[in-house]
């Protein structure tokens, strides 16, 4: 593994730019057909990967099938991806957060059925705040739109980003009417595109 | 639930819920359905995506085993027998699949309207550029599989592709109408006997484009068979019996 891209954490602004460059290099040169574009991708980005996988399956083994078919399916598909669109490393993130709930969903099973309170502690090799490089901008932006919700589709719509939750196993989990939890989220994502897209065209 | 009533579910707000994760059964097929098939839907959804990536930030990291790489490095040097680019592994799979499915078409009867489509959405998929150089010989575990499985006495088919390359599968059920009560649910029945795998609600007039988790796809092979179940609307509900067999087929090479 030793060759090639620097893990994206302790770095400092400069070495983020330039480790997101590298990122994105070695997913054109994926793209291009060079699969040792892979490992260097994989070495830089597995941890944040992984801890994505793990929190949305809440089980160690199916996490790592899941990253196993992340990689896998990067490597089948890098043409996927448009560096002139997304960081490479939030487009990766959501790469294997929809794969990981792909995975939740079909089969209907809750692989593991290990409640994200009761899952082993993630170990936190990462910190938190520089772990990924995704624009502080836009991370400040949807905060703020955030704020502007009622308290329940705050809690909700995060809580379905974070635990991987669908509509009635949030109504489930909260004890309202499926139709209760439907209107709380829809509203806000009503409310939260305004904001977003009043944003853009600031 | 007259509360959601005054609330316009547009597509920008399904894009929303599916990226979200928050659609099960019949809304999420419908949902990946307009992703694959509309440019505009898909491009809300990686809107969505986009906005909400930076949460991601607040995910603490993890050190997934070492074996996890092991295991990528073998599937990704598996087919060593050529250096191409995995585009045009696809681009392979693709022409042979044409000559294949028309042949099929001729010995099978499919409507040829199902297999068009179905190889219509296969074509226009991203990444599948014209192939230029001369074609190595389709690995059989490459080749596409096809089921055609007939509804009752009825002369439809639900025709269901799978395509090794991408872990993809194709679902065509133009002939069908829902009755309004009922969904369908389609099934694998792997071999060594294990629980029949969901492939999720078949949705009657459409051509369905799913790709499957590696478990799945793990499973489809040369005469594996498919079972389809009447279902409540949205599917077999969780911690209940599936419903009837309503039709079977299995996979065949074409």
């Amino acid at each position: 593994m030793g060759r090639g891209l620097a893990r994206m954490n302790d770095m400092s602004p400069d070495k983020t730019a330039e480790a997101r460059e590298a990122l994105r290099a070695a997913m054109v040169r994926l793209a291009q057909g060079d699969s040792a574009a892979l490992e260097e991708i994989y070495s830089a980005t597995r941890v944040k990967l992984f801890g994505i996988c793990f929190r949305i399956l809440g089980d160690r083994k199916e996490a790592e099938d899941a990253l196993q078919d992340v990689y896998v399916n990067l490597w089948q598909r890098a043409d996927r991806y448009d560096p002139q669109r997304a960081s490479p490393i939030s487009w990766l993130a959501t790469f294997a957060r929809n794969r990981a709930i792909d995975r939740l969903r079909t089969g209907k099973v809750r692989m593991g059925a290990v409640p994200v309170e009761e899952a082993a502690p993630l170990p936190d090799e990462t910190p938190l705040a520089d772990a990924l490089l995704v624009d502080a901008e836009r991370n400040a932006q949807i905060h703020t739109c955030l704020k502007g919700l009622d308290d329940n589709a705050q809690t909700y719509i995060r809580a379905a980003f974070f635990d991987g939750l669908t509509y009635a196993q949030l109504a489930e989990g909260a004890d309202v009417p499926l139709g209760t939890m439907k209107s709380w989220i829809r509203r806000g994502l009503m409310k939260l595109r305004a904001c977003l897209e009043a944003s853009e065209a600031a | 639930m007259s509360q959601e009533d005054d609330i316009q579910r547009d597509d920008p707000m399904i894009a929303a819920e599916y990226a979200l994760g928050l659609l099960e059964g019949e809304e999420l097929l419908a949902a990946r359905g307009k992703d694959a098939n509309d440019v505009d839907f898909a491009a809300r959804k990686a809107w969505w995506d986009n906005w909400f990536a930076p949460w991601s930030d607040e995910i603490a990291g993890a050190e997934p085993g070492a074996h996890v790489w092991e295991a990528i490095a073998a599937q990704v040097n598996a087919p060593a027998t050529s250096n191409a680019a995995p585009a045009s592994a696809s681009n392979v799979v693709l022409l042979d699949m044409e000559r294949r499915m028309r042949r099929w078409q001729w010995t099978a009867g499919i409507t040829s309207a199902a297999a068009a489509l179905a190889l219509a959405l296969f074509i226009t998929a991203p990444g599948t550029a014209p192939q230029t150089e001369e074609a190595p010989a389709l690995a059989a575990s490459q080749a596409p599989l096809m089921a055609s499985i007939p509804i009752g006495d009825t002369p439809l088919r639900l025709g269901v592709t799978f395509i090794p390359a991408s872990d993809e599968m194709l679902v065509s059920a133009s002939g069908l109408t829902a009755d309004g009560v009922h969904d369908h649910e389609l099934w694998l029945v792997p071999a060594d006997g294990s629980a029949l795998q969901s492939l999720g609600v078949v949705v009657p007039g459409e051509e369905r484009r799913v790709a499957l988790t590696q478990e799945i796809a793990a499973n489809m092979g040369d005469g594996v068979k498919l079972v389809l179940t009447r279902e409540p609307i949205g599917g077999k509900p969780e911690g209940v019996d599936a419903g009837p067999v309503v039709a079977e087929g299995a996979f065949g090479q074409v």
